[in-house]
């Protein structure tokens, strides 16, 4: 016997089994039901079926009149809602005393504030009209806030702390579309123009603590010829050391979550504007590279192209600078990674690939 | 035949084990690899305060200019100015070191700083330079511009060009001119006048009287002439305009005819344009040198509105031999064309964009006209504006934004220029001292 019929016979043997064992012949049983039962004597049988005696009824008490208040605004009857000035039980005559019946008071009306009208086709949500168009929406925020690149809550002043946190105001994003709306697609009269205003996003981004210094903080205590180069250097010198150093000093822990990664993505395409620039520059995908030291700012000096794809020198420039724009300044309080895996995430190579930015 | 399987698959993980955990390895050691994919669309903050001024003469351009730049980048769509009540450092120096901080702190992303000074020849001399604050770097080399005081708008339109082509990478359009038909006096009994103004609406001057009808002016393509449609001697003809001297020469076709529609091809020696005869308007071109016309359609529809690709090959016009008015690709000598646009509703006014990718036109459906673009073969179409009317537009020099005419319901109705950018953003009124249509871009000035 060779080694194919041993396979096949293996196989039919198998198959067979299967098939009786596993119940590939057993016939699905009939669907039936059960009923419990319980066997009770004559005597509880006739007095289950024994009708009550018609005085009966005159030992149950006569449900008081509500009072007249109650009548009018309770509606406990489900199929006809009373209608002004009609009892919700008529049958029952009302007292002498009733006052009259008040009318049921009117539904209440939506507040006019509230878009109520519904364009004629809504086949497609129509974006709000904003200035700003971004991959998701961000609610207009109060009149108030002060627009920022980040939501904040406003600070208050912590007398328990060693150094008060400067008071800072609170800000939001600015409102942004999803894409551009031309007048030509701008919906017509029925669609409501004015809508209830959301509340601001909540906040996103942890306070900045005591200890950091503001921007402006920053700024002021740079020397006369600064530049970026100078205030990261020295923002970053007394909490890190030079790459080689860190090294040997950083945690080596696991690297960084899909979701991590997914926050320091969404971080900086929140600073990567691309509207100013041209449809060459759109065409255009650099790689950039970037140092950031622990505390997750990037270090300016270090952010250089690497490469650049599908356009000219003169575009790859501007799409370079974009890139670079994005990166410091949504970096400049430092991107939200976990410093224990510091060596997962000092060295980055980001992408910026503006194909789905083309047609917004 | 068991163990050689086993065997097998013994041998494949350990060849490829190793390579999964050098590829693990080098992830973990190699840097951090994301994509961006998503950005935001929205103005570039920048900053632009008042230039130096270097003499004492210089102090009354010193603003003036900084607020022409700034009306030029914001009026873009592209850029939003940082108030100057807000700036922080005040540069009272132009070789000054920036202070970068105090720019960030406002979230200026670029900053412009200049000097101005009138030199000892009664010359205006304007230094400047661009920063990206965010970088602290300069960007590109600072430039000097020299001119009469008198022309001092056009040094800050060059000024912002520089600054618009550095930032965006586009080529730049704010020294350039318009020139347009004036609007005067009631609808049944319009005036209307020749006039050519900056881009932005300042400086404007009339080329003609308003004794007789003028319609569609056209710049040459060195922006040194003008051509436009007459009705003064009672037929609509042709004439060519010297813009410097204002002298004018009618461009001769046959007698008993009506002309009309006419635009220079892109080396400015022929013009197309339309000629009516016998009930029958077709295409015609004719050499302006030696004044030889050239018949390109013989059609019994009504062909009008031509305008040459870049390239002076090929010519879009409009045509309603299917029956409603449609657009039409054609070589410039004539011959077979070929239809583009196929929605639904009437096209008209198809101008071809100086980039050559796109075509811009005039479309009426359901009752509203509008602005739009599309691809050279029709696809891609896109409204741009919506309203009562909307017609004639005019592409800028660097092909990024159209200027067209609306004109306003009822009798009371004006009409007025727009500008649109071809996104469909940055919708803007065209400010001019009267009402105005019939807009045509210059190339950029030299």
């Amino acid at each position: 016997m060779n080694t194919g019929q041993l396979i096949s016979g293996l196989a039919h043997v198998g198959l067979i089994g299967v098939a009786v064992f596993g119940g590939a012949f057993r016939a699905e049983p009939l669907p039936f039901e059960v009923t419990e039962v319980t066997a009770i004597s004559a005597e509880e049988y006739a007095a289950l079926i024994a009708q009550p005696e018609p005085d009966a009824l005159a030992t149950i008490a006569t449900p008081e009149p509500p009072d007249a208040g109650e009548t009018a605004v309770e509606t406990p009857v489900e199929d006809a809602a009373p209608s002004a000035g009609q009892s919700a039980l008529p049958e029952l005559a009302p007292p002498d005393n009733a006052p009259e019946p008040v009318s049921e008071p009117a539904p209440p009306q939506p507040p006019e504030d509230v878009a109520v009208l519904v364009p004629d086709r809504a086949e497609e949500a129509t974006p709000q009209p904003a200035p700003r168009v971004a991959p998701e929406a961000v609610a207009q925020p109060e009149p108030d806030v002060e627009i920022d690149d980040v939501d904040r809550q406003a600070s208050e002043a912590d007398a328990t702390a060693e150094t008060p946190a400067p008071d800072e105001p609170e800000t939001a994003r600015e409102a942004a579309s999803t894409r551009i709306v031309t007048e030509a697609e701008r919906a017509e009269a029925a669609a409501p123009t004015q809508s209830v205003r959301p509340k601001p996003r909540p906040s996103a981004q942890p306070p900045v603590e005591a200890e950091t210094p503001s921007e402006t903080e920053t700024a002021e205590t740079s020397p006369a010829t600064d530049s970026v180069d100078a205030a990261l250097a020295e923002a970053l010198g007394g909490a890190t050391e030079p790459a080689g150093g860190q090294e040997t000093r950083a945690a080596q822990g696991p690297p960084l979550t899909a979701g991590e990664k997914d926050g320091l993505r969404i971080a900086v395409q929140e600073c990567w504007n691309v509207g100013a620039l041209s449809s060459d520059a759109l065409s255009t995908t650099v790689v950039v590279a970037v140092s950031l030291g622990e505390d997750g700012r990037p270090m300016a000096n270090t952010i250089e192209m690497i490469d650049a794809t599908g356009g000219t020198t003169a575009s790859a420039r501007q799409a370079f600078e974009a890139a670079r724009r994005a990166i410091i300044r949504c970096g400049a309080r430092g991107y939200d990674l976990p410093v224990e895996k510091y060596a997962s995430w000092r060295d980055i190579e980001m992408t910026f690939n503006p194909e789905r930015m083309r047609i917004k | 035949m068991t163990k050689m399987i086993l065997s097998l698959l013994t041998a494949l993980m350990v060849v490829c084990a190793p390579a999964l955990a050098a590829q693990e390895q080098g992830d973990r050691d190699g840097p951090l690899r994301i994509e961006i994919t998503e950005g935001v669309i929205e103005p570039l903050p920048y900053a632009v305060p008042d230039l130096v001024a270097e003499t004492a003469q210089a102090s009354e351009y010193a603003a003036n200019i900084a607020r022409v730049i700034a009306s030029d980048l914001s009026g873009t769509g592209l850029f939003r100015e940082i108030p100057q009540n807000a700036h922080i450092s005040r540069v009272t120096n132009f070789s000054s070191p920036v202070q970068f901080a105090d720019w960030r702190a406002v979230n200026a992303q670029a900053l412009i700083t200049g000097g101005v000074s009138v030199d000892d020849a009664g010359r205006l001399v304007v230094r400047f330079r661009l920063f990206d604050v965010f970088a602290g770097q300069e960007l590109g080399e600072g430039l000097q511009l020299v001119g009469t005081t008198t022309s001092w708008r056009r040094i800050a339109h060059k000024m912002a060009d520089q600054v618009y082509s550095r930032l965006t990478g586009e080529a730049p359009y704010f020294d350039s001119r318009v020139v347009f038909v004036s609007e005067t006096g009631p609808k049944d009994a319009r005036q209307k006048r020749i006039g050519v103004m900056d881009y932005d609406g300042a400086g404007a001057t009339y080329l003609t009287d308003a004794s007789s009808i003028v319609l569609a002016p056209r710049f040459s393509p060195g922006g040194d002439r003008i051509l436009f449609t007459s009705y003064e001697s009672g037929f609509p003809k042709i004439y060519v305009m010297d813009v410097a001297s204002a002298t004018r020469q009618e461009l001769q076709t046959q007698q008993g005819t009506m002309s009309f529609a006419p635009r220079f091809s892109p080396d400015g020696r022929t013009i197309v344009y339309s000629l009516s005869t016998g009930g029958n308007t077709d295409l015609y071109s004719m050499d302006i040198a030696t004044g030889q016309s050239r018949r390109l359609t013989s059609a019994p529809s009504i062909e009008t509105a031509p305008s040459f690709s870049p390239d002076g090959q090929q010519i879009v016009f409009e045509s309603d031999r299917s029956g409603s008015p449609q657009l039409y690709i054609m070589p410039a000598q004539g011959g077979e064309a070929q239809r583009i646009s196929f929605g639904q509703g009437r096209y008209g006014t198809p101008v071809w964009s100086p980039r050559g990718d796109l075509v811009a036109f005039t479309k009426q459906s359901k009752g509203r006209f509008h602005i739009g673009v599309m691809r050279t073969d029709g696809r891609e179409e896109r409204l741009l504006t919506a309203s009562f009317l909307d017609e004639g537009p005019t592409w800028s020099p660097n092909g990024r934004v159209i200027m067209f005419t609306r004109e306003t319901q009822g009798e009371t109705g004006q009409a007025g220029l727009y500008s649109v950018d071809i996104t469909g953003r940055n919708l803007r009124q065209v400010p001019t001292q009267t009402g105005a249509s019939d807009p045509s871009w210059s190339p950029l000035l030299n």
